[in-house]
């Protein structure tokens, strides 16, 4: 058996440094044949042509051009090959063999650009502008199928460049908006929006606010009730204070779950709704619980408690009895906003005061424009006001006491002020036994309330929802009365009845005229530059000249000259530089290679540009050695290296895809949103604390404590943890989570919500967290989704089958073994000795505590790691740590990826394995990330 | 609408929009245009239900037996794209370029058909194109000249707004021309870069993303003096099977922009995730599901997916039928090609691809066998020819094989 060459017949030698001296001296062509030696000597006896062990002959495989032999080189330095049991390469051996497949590798060149990412985008323009705003939302996603949003593989679209395009604008005008800023409001309430009384069991009024006692209605959900008199009137910041106090003996907190989101009717389709904040309630004595929240226009705040103590209790004493609620807003964090203050420093700025004024007592549209009704008839107690108090539990009825009232019925809206009205606002009355409710009606315009004409629209209304329905005209009118007229109504007795919730017109009222304006009280050229200069070499971290900014001076110069509107004018210039190249490109275009690190560094661990003191830094350009380490490690200690973690959380360990799937509530009927909320931010705690705190490497598999609070012990079964807050837990031994191996959110993101597969999982965390590099399936398997069924040993005897097929266990004996072994932990990450087999339910679903499984089938976690066996996951930690360094080989490459937008070459890991201590607890996280973090700027070290 | 002098003493060089209003005059003369639509099925057809079991006879298909429209349909049979043979899920990228080895770490894809037509078609519409997908993922079928995904739409409500729902226009008019304004400048800086030699790729591949940019300026500043079009917002808001209601809106949306004239070329992309989801009959995991290894209770789970997802399609078909336009039907005149990546996603194979062509005026022929495995390219071609761009190939294709008749 020969070995034939490959294509790589450059001088070598010369490459290969110290380490190869003796070869660096033979002739080139010497070194490939040295490699092939020890090729042959170490891995040809099992595959070559003839043995091809799993199915792999590396003869083959080393000759192809098409194969850039990455996996031999990464089972050859993790050490999995040649195996334990086998005879090793000496060190050096091993290494000039890495060293020729390094050389080998067709290196395609990554594009040596890329566009920022949404992300780095939002960030960046949020620092630069000193807002909080978050439109990552609103621009698509990009990355594709790529594990990494840095990926230099994404290419800019016009579609991307437009979204951009128009985040910038949004961004723009929430910091500095054209017509000036909303005046701060104050609104207090206690009362909370119409629902259907049989909705009472869950809230009920309770001394002078609510209490909240029930937890999940009938099909699961968890219902929230909405807060009436309060609609943000604008976006931006508000401070929401509950008065609420916990009701019940037990010691673990009661939460509030704050959302935002549109309005909807109990009953009716669930609108999405936003987590804004959990509030953990531990007082029994009246509190004040103040959370900041971003909110839009046309949210409603709603509030869901969570207790495991009320759970579903009818009639509950237990639970949180909020008083009020108390929002003031748009609030801002300085006056005038820090915006002017970053953009305009120095100029001159004209404020107008500013002082919380109380919101106007919610009044109907009808009231604001000095409109009146008049109504056929009604029933005493159910007059006409009482479909215009914003209620519709309230309600007009017509006579039906003494005498029933004769039909026709009919509501009169006058318009004194003839009002251009659109059409009109109707909600049924909600509650009760529905008589009266409207099912069909008739619109009719009239100039003086006598003569009626024809009708202009008729048409049905809804009797079973609780909503709003909008009654549009035919075209907007100004005729100064309106008669609504009842032409069908349901009524359980026969009887002719009319009822209405509430009516009122639709009209667009005038703005408040109360806008707050910032003006800059200049008109100077000069002073427009500057402000443009300032902004424009922030951005593009770099010291730029006036031929530079021409281009961006131009942009705004020519918007002062001809609407004269300073702020207006800078606005523009500020959105040439956000739009531009030199921003939405990395890197950059930068005056020295300071200043690129400078950009690099902000924008991998802030996403964002770099802040004042980078910038001064880079302005000597001697941003290098201790100097660039001691930057690192500044900006890995400020709180914005949380978007970095959190980040890297999102694509190494895939988090983003946390909420794609909702767990089966039949299976799992004790997952909730709470839960959902604080399982991820575990993982982020976690990883920032072992960065920080610079632990060893090896935390990511092991450790003796974690981060949680009361809902996610709650969920692990750790006792003695109160509130909601996330706070480092220690454990003990018997405790099988720390490190992120066991790590709700990681168990959840590898499940689908139902099942786990061990395939699956096991494939994920090989690659991912241990480290293992696999191939593909190979084509034309007969691939199956295993499941469990009654019989949990069929599943594990399918999987089984991979012992038996030499291909397909080249690869499953680095995937089953993980899998078996967190098959321990269920699909939402808890711990289990049996799996659950779901049961049919009759009829609709209907909640249940108990869920709809039954138990069936022991767990067997067990397994082996090439000859090392394992019981359950204790045992397949050990074998882990054991392997520290693969596991900070593989944290190295991922950070790298996401550093730099591609994955390293095989040369550039040859340098990041050679960063890793041999010894486990000299191998540390942060002393690691800024290893890669320097290597990524300024290539190996000599 | 302002005239078209009007609209040139503007100052602003409009190619394309000049080149629509003509067209568009001649159009409203003339025979009513062609429109195509592109619907990539991700995880595909379970095969026996799919094809017909007796050769020919579209009746014999238990998929497609119950459809309205069979004499306005041919299924193709013996379709694939070469190059896929290891590919998994990344084949999906490839439906609509035919571009091989998806899987590969340096691929790089090819323009989808539908771009290449939406540079002939799109110029006379408010959209040269739409592209739709189930999922926020970034990418779907549409795949730009340099291969980067174009991001889909995903969003029923917001698809509707930017279809029908009026814009303030002095504000739009406003922000198209200081984008202009920035724009112009942003190429000045380009250049300047250009001359002190600057990274060459980095800046050309922004040069060329602003002159898209600018081209789509100008064709939004030229539709902004004609009014969206009217209609009635049709879509459902089912709450109970939220992946069957996102289809059934998608086709709504795709239905009412040929209808109106807002488009004429569109892709829809019928992705996955990994969660379960909910279809009248049925809850599981497509993806699980779609890996059925013959088990008849996964088969009988997935086909319920696959006949709600045909049930839309079906109503889509049924509905371009009954609009009448010139002397047939919105359907005669639009080109549907529904299909799929994979012939059994359950082996993750990409031969034999399920692959329909509705309406688009030609002789249907029901049932297509073809004499062994085709380039789906060569069907591709074909349609870039039906559509008048006089091209060689596409993608994989070998010739046009003149599959559709009529």
């Amino acid at each position: 058996m020969r070995f034939v060459l490959g294509p790589f017949t450059v001088s070598l030698g010369a490459l290969l440094g110290l380490c190869l001296m003796a070869e660096a001296k033979r002739p080139p062509r010497e070194f490939a044949e040295v490699a092939r030696e020890h090729f042959e000597q170490y891995c040809f006896d099992c595959h070559d042509g003839e043995t091809k062990k799993g199915e792999v002959d590396l003869t083959q495989l080393l000759e192809r051009a098409g194969s850039d032999g990455a996996l031999v080189f990464e089972n050859l330095i993790t050490a999995k090959m040649p195996p334990a049991n086998k005879q090793q390469p000496k060190a050096e051996e091993r290494q000039l063999m890495l060293q020729w497949l390094a050389q080998r590798q067709k290196a395609a060149a990554p594009q040596s650009f890329r566009r920022i990412s949404r992300h780095e985008l939002v960030h960046a323009a949020n620092d630069l502008l000193g807002v909080k705003l978050d439109l990552t939302g609103e621009i698509p996603e990009d990355r594709g199928t790529h594990d990494f949003d840095s990926d230099r593989r994404v290419q800019l679209t016009k579609e991307m460049l437009t979204a951009y395009f128009t985040a910038v604008d949004d961004l723009l005008e929430f910091a500095l908006p054209a017509k000036g800023f909303e005046p701060e409001r104050v609104w207090v309430t206690s009362k909370l929006k119409d629902s259907h009384q049989s909705y009472n069991i869950y809230t009920r009024p309770y001394e002078e606010g609510i209490l909240f006692s029930w937890t999940r209605a009938n099909n699961g959900n968890s219902y929230s009730f909405f807060y009436d008199h309060f609609e943000p009137p604008v976006m931006g910041w508000y401070e929401l204070t509950f008065d609420a106090r916990k009701l019940g003996a037990f010691p673990e907190d009661v939460s509030l779950m704050v959302f935002a989101g549109k309005y909807y009717y109990a009953d009716d389709r669930p609108q999405p709704q936003r987590l804004l904040e959990v509030i953990s309630l531990g007082n029994r004595e009246m509190k004040s619980h103040t959370i900041r929240a971003f909110l839009r226009p046309g949210e409603n705040v709603s509030v869901h408690c969570y207790s495991k103590h009320n759970f579903r209790q009818r009639n509950g004493k237990v639970g949180a009895y909020i008083k009020q609620l108390k929002v003031r807003g748009p609030v801002h964090e300085q006056w005038p906003p820090r915006a002017y203050r970053e953009v305009f420093a120095g100029l001159p700025l004209q404020v107008p005061p500013r002082e919380a004024v109380s919101a106007a007592v919610a009044q109907t549209k009808l009231q604001a424009i000095g409109g009146r009704i008049t109504v056929s008839s009604f029933q005493k107690g159910m007059e006409k006001e009482r479909m215009q108090d914003g209620s519709n539990r309230t309600f007009w009825h017509t006579r039906f006491q003494p005498t029933l009232a004769k039909p026709p019925h009919s509501v009169v809206l006058e318009n004194p002020q003839v009002k251009a009205i659109d059409g009109l606002s109707y909600a049924t009355w909600s509650g009760g036994n529905g008589n009266g409710q409207v099912k069909a009606y008739a619109i009719y315009f009239s100039d003086d309330g006598q003569s009626w004409g024809k009708p202009v629209k008729a048409g049905a209304l809804e009797i079973r929802l609780a909503n709003e329905q909008p009654i549009i005209f035919p075209k907007p009118t100004t005729k100064r009365f309106i008669k609504f007229l009842v032409t069908d109504a349901y009524s359980i007795d026969g009887r002719s009845l009319a009822s209405i919730g509430k009516l009122d017109v639709m009209t667009t009222l005038p703005e408040p005229d109360a806008k707050l304006r910032v003006m800059v009280d200049t008109k100077s050229e000069a002073a427009l530059k500057q402000v443009i200069r300032r902004f424009a070499e922030r951005a593009f971290a770099s010291r730029l000249t006036e031929a530079e900014l021409r281009p961006y001076y131009d942009v705004s110069l020519a918007a002062l000259k001809e609407q004269g509107d300073f702020v207006a004018a800078a606005r523009l210039g500020l959105k040439a530089v956000l739009g531009s190249h030199r921003f939405l490109m990395a890197p950059g275009e930068h005056a020295n290679a300071s200043y690129a690190k400078a950009a690099a560094l902000s924008r991998v661990l802030w996403l964002s540009v770099p802040d004042a003191e980078l910038l001064r830094v880079a302005s000597d350009d001697q941003l290098t050695g201790k100097l660039l380490a001691g930057q690192i490690d500044r900006l890995l200690s400020d709180p914005k290296s949380a978007r970095m973690i959190h980040s890297f959380c999102d694509q190494w360990l895939n988090l983003r895809e946390f909420n794609k799937v909702t767990p089966s509530l039949k299976l799992y009927p004790f997952y909730d949103e709470l839960l959902n909320r604080y399982l991820p931010l575990e993982t982020e705690a976690y990883l920032n604390h072992l960065i920080q705190e610079n632990l060893p490497v090896s935390r990511l598999i092991d450790s003796d404590f974690s981060f949680l609070n009361q809902r996610l012990a709650q969920h692990y079964g750790i006792d003695g943890v109160v509130g909601q807050r996330m706070r480092k837990v220690s454990f003990g031994p018997k405790v099988p989570r720390g490190g992120l191996l066991t790590m709700g959110s990681i168990l959840k993101v590898t499940a689908d919500g139902f099942d786990t597969s061990p395939i699956r999982r096991g494939a994920w965390v090989s690659q991912t967290i241990a480290g293992n590099t696999l191939s593909p399936p190979p084509e034309n398997v007969k691939a199956i989704e295993p499941e469990h069924g009654a019989d949990a040993a069929t599943l594990r005897e399918q999987i089984e089958q991979h012992k038996n097929n030499a291909a397909c266990f080249a690869c499953h004996k680095s995937i089953d073994p993980y899998g078996f072994a967190l098959e321990s932990f269920d699909a939402t990450g808890q711990w289990r000795t049996q799996y659950r087999v779901k049961l049919p339910h009759r009829g609709t679903f209907q909640y249940r505590p108990k869920g709809y499984f039954k138990l069936a089938g022991e767990v067997d976690a067990a397994g082996e790691v090439g000859r090392a066996k394992f019981e359950n996951v204790f045992g397949l930690k050990q074998i882990l740590l054991s392997q520290h360094r693969k596991v900070a080989y593989n944290f190295a490459k991922k950070f790298f990826e996401y550093a730099n937008g591609y994955a390293p070459s095989l040369k550039q890991r040859l340098d990041l394995y050679a960063m890793i201590p041999a010894g486990a607890e000299t191998c540390r996280m942060k002393d690691l990330l800024r290893d890669v973090m320097i290597y990524s700027l300024e290539g190996k070290s000599e | 609408m302002i005239s078209r002098n009007e609209f040139l003493k503007m100052g602003v060089a409009l190619p394309l929009a000049m080149q629509s209003l003509g067209q568009r005059a001649a159009a409203k003369a003339k025979t009513p245009p062609r429109r195509i639509i592109f619907i990539n099925s991700c995880l595909g057809f379970y095969e026996p239900y799919f094809f017909p079991k007796k050769r020919g006879d579209l009746g014999t298909s238990d998929y497609l037996k119950g459809m309205k429209t069979l004499e306005k349909m041919t299924v193709f049979q013996n379709l694939f794209h070469p190059g896929m043979d290891t590919s998994n899920h990344d084949s999906e990228k490839s439906f609509l370029t035919g571009t091989p080895s998806p899987e590969a770490p340096n691929f790089v894809n090819g323009i989808s058909l539908d771009q290449v037509l939406a540079r002939k078609m799109g110029g006379d519409t408010r959209f040269p194109f739409l592209n739709f997908s189930i999922y926020d993922r970034g990418w779907g079928c549409s795949w730009n000249d340099r291969g980067a995904a174009i991001p889909p739409m995903h969003d029923e409500a917001e698809i509707f707004d930017l279809l029908f729902k009026d814009e303030d226009l002095q504000a739009t008019k406003r922000r198209l021309r200081n984008d202009q304004t920035i724009l112009k400048n942003l190429q000045r800086d380009l250049a300047e870069l250009r001359r002190k030699g600057s990274d060459r790729g980095k800046l050309e591949s922004y040069q060329k993303v602003i002159a898209e940019l600018e081209t789509q300026l100008e064709h939004e500043q030229f539709w902004l003096n004609t009014k969206k079009p009217k209609v009635t917002k049709s879509l459902s808001e089912d709450a109970a099977f939220p992946f069957s209601t996102k289809i059934h809106n998608l086709f709504e949306l795709a239905k009412l922009a040929f209808q109106t004239d807002s488009t004429r070329v569109i892709t829809l992309s019928m992705d996955w995730i990994y969660g379960a989801i909910k279809v009248p009959g049925a809850t599981g995991g497509w993806h699980s599901l779609s890996h059925h290894g013959g088990n008849a209770g996964k088969i009988a789970q997935l086909s319920k997916i696959e006949v709600d997802t045909l049930k839309h399609f079906n109503r889509f078909l049924v509905e371009m039928d009954q609009i009448k336009e010139g002397n047939g039907t919105l359907l005669d005149h639009t080109t549907v090609v529904m299909g799929s990546n994979f012939g059994d996603s359950s082996n993750h194979t990409c031969n034999n691809l399920p692959m329909i062509v509705a309406g688009g005026g030609y002789r249907h022929q029901a049932h297509a066998v073809l004499n062994g495995p085709t380039p789906l390219c060569n069907l591709y071609l074909e349609l870039l020819h039906k559509h008048g761009i006089d091209a060689e190939r596409f993608g994989s294709s070998k010739q046009d094989m003149g599959l559709l008749k009529g």
